[in-house]
């Protein structure tokens, strides 16, 4: 057993960390979120150049053969300034679903350009009925001689907007809640038949509600074996659910981090807040509950490394401890700000925001609670 | 002890339903015309306009179990919107320590809900410690005008406000609850700025407000000059039990099981879900046993003719509630949570759940944040002299 980051990681590391500090103040982040993209081209091309979105692709798909944990290291320093650009959508997500079923040839025609920064991937699987259940799909695809025909509507899919492809996933086969009978295919964001309607989040990044009307699809753009895409859509989801955990716990530390050093600089009844015992004890459960996410996160993702199936009860219980425990940070760093928590001034609220958007996505805590007791 | 409502309670209850089915908004009616009218039949049936108001001026003067029906009874009509700046907390006040001259003055308007009311307590350093204000007024030579100089933060709605009662600094010289003085004075002036803060959930309720050589004619002082806290305080702990919201919480629990029976989990939905039902059910327990806690805490103060500290229970529960209300809306709304800007998506309460939730954690804050509050028990209740701060 080993927590040692390797020397290649701690230079990710480092160098991500600096770029997040040098790149992503407050007022940045407002004015990228509310600009035309809803994040910076510019930051996108120089995670290119610095090989961040190469990490966890394989070398022979210009990569550079990193796994879930090198996603940790990156993910972890983009919580810490609420990034915005679309690492988890195009990269976890996307790119990841290709890298587990893509064939040799579609991962030819997408990976490259993905790794330099020219392609960008959207992953939609959520619809309205489903709520947080990844097998609950109803948008069809009906093979119709080389092809498939996909109709029905995608919700809250992220970075649809600027993607090139999306990998949509659909029901071939089988009953609205089954396993059996999910394919993944890669469509063309501009497919006759798609339609978009996008609206930003409260948190400052954008999604979409996606509907498929009569969109035509090649077989060969099928991701994995048809009928068999349940358990590409499990790996990607809880890759991307190791990776917004990472977000998370980074997110996590700057609130208590920020709390802390608030509390001493600002003075009521004549000493500063820090002095006050039930606020210092507050701090220090903000400060457990952020250990502790970061304890499970570790051990969540070493166990995927090493025997993903293994892991999959760790990741649900991941995925309520962030859930819970980020609320808990959040709503605690605000209530120690006091008045100026609740606003849009101060990083604190923006932070608060992220955390309550995450325990949104891929299932929230109750969720994943619920889960880890069917094992 | 006796939980049976009297004859005399149940023809009042009877009485209450029956005003409030006559005087429902009609289709096509403007709303603030229908508002008027609600509030001078209101005033036609003895004091209904000013429940809270005592007999004296003008109130009903209910006992507590029919203010409780009452406030039953308004969870399950529609009833005219109200700002409880004028009505709820300087009312009181001017009651209590107003001449008879600034009560002529200022309490018709109040009633006749033609003048809105800000509330200027708060400031940049004086947060929950209130006392610490610095706000300055200096009183003339010829002692006929104050000149008030400083900045107020929080104000809620004062971007609204026709005038602002204010708490300001007459005298720094003592501790810091005295030297504390209590004036009126008109918002659209000069000198005045008012700058809105825009909180978490978008909204825009409160505001900073400066104040620059602003003129306040003595007699819109309350009381003495540097006795303002002593006043303030009673009205604090009127503010409290009013922050509590208990009656709007349990509509609102009642709305939030709606929507969640419209979100559909397989071939049931999701008030059916053993872990959201628990949840939704131990709120309503929380909500019940705190009904009781505001009834006892009423039954008290019309005994004792006073508000005790056992109010502070009330806020901190009544906003833990309120709180945790939100937080399961958000959760009904599951993947739409997030959903922002303009178009509704998924839910059509999904955003306003959102933006509900964020909003809500200013509950726990204004108004005496929690920990103040649990220290106000510490003390007065417990008689732990140093509470648990330091």
């Amino acid at each position: 057993m080993n927590f040692e980051l390797s020397d290649e990681q701690k230079m990710i590391q480092q160098s991500v960390e600096r770029f997040v500090q040098d790149n992503y103040d407050l007022n940045t982040r407002i004015s990228l979120s509310s600009d035309n993209l809803g994040y910076s081209n510019d930051y996108w091309k120089s995670m290119a150049e610095l090989g961040w979105l190469g990490l966890p692709f394989d070398e022979s798909d210009g990569g550079f053969g990193g796994n879930q944990i090198d996603v940790l290291v990156i993910m972890e320093q983009f919580g810490k300034g609420l990034v915005l650009e679309p690492y988890l959508a195009s990269i976890v997500m996307g790119g990841g679903a290709l890298k587990k079923g893509g064939t040799e040839s579609l991962k030819k025609e997408i990976l490259p350009g993905l790794v330099d920064g020219t392609k960008q991937l959207s992953f939609a699987y959520a619809e309205q009925q489903s709520r947080f259940d990844l097998e609950d799909v109803i948008t069809s695809a009906r093979k119709e001689g080389d092809n498939f025909i996909l109709n029905g509507q995608k919700s809250m899919v992220q970075n649809a907007e600027t993607a090139d492809h999306i990998v949509v996933v659909a029901r071939t086969s089988g009953g609205q809640i089954d396993e059996n009978g999910i394919t993944l295919f890669l469509v063309d964001a501009s497919s006759e038949g798609l339609s978009m309607d996008n609206f930003p989040t409260v948190d400052g990044l954008r999604a979409s509600e996606i509907t498929l009307k009569n969109v035509s699809v090649n077989a060969d753009r099928v991701v994995g074996n048809v009928d068999e895409g349940f358990e590409i859509l499990q790996s990607v989801a809880n890759d991307a659910i190791l990776a917004l955990s990472a977000e998370a716990v980074g997110a996590m530390e700057v609130l208590y981090k920020d709390t802390v050093e608030y509390t001493q600089q600002r003075e009521q009844f004549d000493h500063p807040m820090s002095e006050f015992q039930v606020l210092q004890h507050r701090m220090v459960d903000m400060f457990m509950e952020y250990e502790q996410c970061k304890s499970m996160l570790y051990r969540a993702t070493m166990e995927s490394v090493q025997d993903p199936k293994a892991a999959q009860r760790t990741i649900h219980g991941l995925k309520h401890l962030i859930g819970k425990s980020g609320l808990f940070v959040g709503e605690n760093a605000v209530q120690l700000h006091g008045g100026m928590g609740v606003t849009e001034e101060l990083r604190i609220g923006h932070f608060f925001k992220r955390l309550l958007v995450i325990d949104s996505m891929f299932g929230n805590a109750d969720h994943h609670l619920q889960k880890f007791t069917t094992y | 002890m006796d939980i049976e409502l009297s004859s005399e309670d149940l023809t009042f209850t009877k009485e209450v339903r029956a005003f409030f089915e006559e005087n429902k908004i009609k289709e096509g009616e403007d709303y603030f015309t229908w508002r008027n009218n609600w509030f001078e039949k209101a005033k036609e049936k003895g004091g209904w306009d000013v429940p809270k108001w005592p007999a004296k001026f003008g109130g009903p003067g209910w006992t507590p179990t029919q203010h409780y029906i009452w406030e039953q009874e308004t969870t399950k009509a529609t009833i005219p919107f109200d700002i409880p700046f004028g009505l709820g907390m300087l009312a009181p006040i001017l009651m209590g320590y107003g001449n008879e001259e600034q009560q002529e003055r200022f309490l018709p308007p109040i009633r006749e809900r033609t003048v809105n009311w800000c509330q200027g307590y708060s400031e940049p350093g004086a947060g929950s410690d209130l006392a610490n204000l610095k706000t300055k007024a200096v009183l003339s030579e010829d002692g006929t005008y104050y000149t008030v100089n400083g900045s107020k933060m929080w104000t809620t709605l004062a971007h609204v406000a026709d005038w602002i009662f204010c708490l300001t600094r007459t005298d720094d010289s003592g501790i810091k609850q005295k030297g504390i003085t209590f004036l009126l004075f008109p918002m659209k002036q000069e000198g005045i700025e008012v700058k809105p803060i825009i909180t978490l959930g978008g909204a825009h309720t409160v505001n900073t407000v400066h104040f620059t050589d602003v003129k306040v004619p003595v007699e819109n002082r309350i009381g003495e000059e540097g006795k303002g806290w002593t006043y303030a305080k009673g009205l604090l702990e009127h503010e409290r039990t009013g922050l509590a919201g208990l009656s709007r919480s349990l509509f609102e629990l009642e709305n939030l099981k709606d929507l969640a029976r419209t979100v559909t989990r397989g071939n049931s939905n999701l008030m059916n879900d053993s872990g959201y039902k628990a949840k939704i059910a131990e709120l309503e327990i929380d909500l019940m046993a705190t009904e009781y806690t505001e009834l006892r805490s009423l039954a008290s103060a019309s005994a004792g003719g006073k508000l005790g500290p056992e109010s502070s229970i009330l806020k901190l529960k009544g906003t833990e509630i309120k709180q945790r209300i939100q937080k399961l809306t958000v959760e009904a709304s599951g993947i739409y949570s997030p959903a922002w800007g303009e178009k509704s998506v998924g839910f059509p309460f999904a955003k306003g759940g959102t933006a509900g939730y964020l909003n809500s954690r200013y509950f726990t804050i204004y108004g005496g944040a929690s920990e103040v509050q649990k220290d106000v028990i510490a003390k007065k209740v417990l008689g732990l002299t140093k509470g648990s701060s330091k």
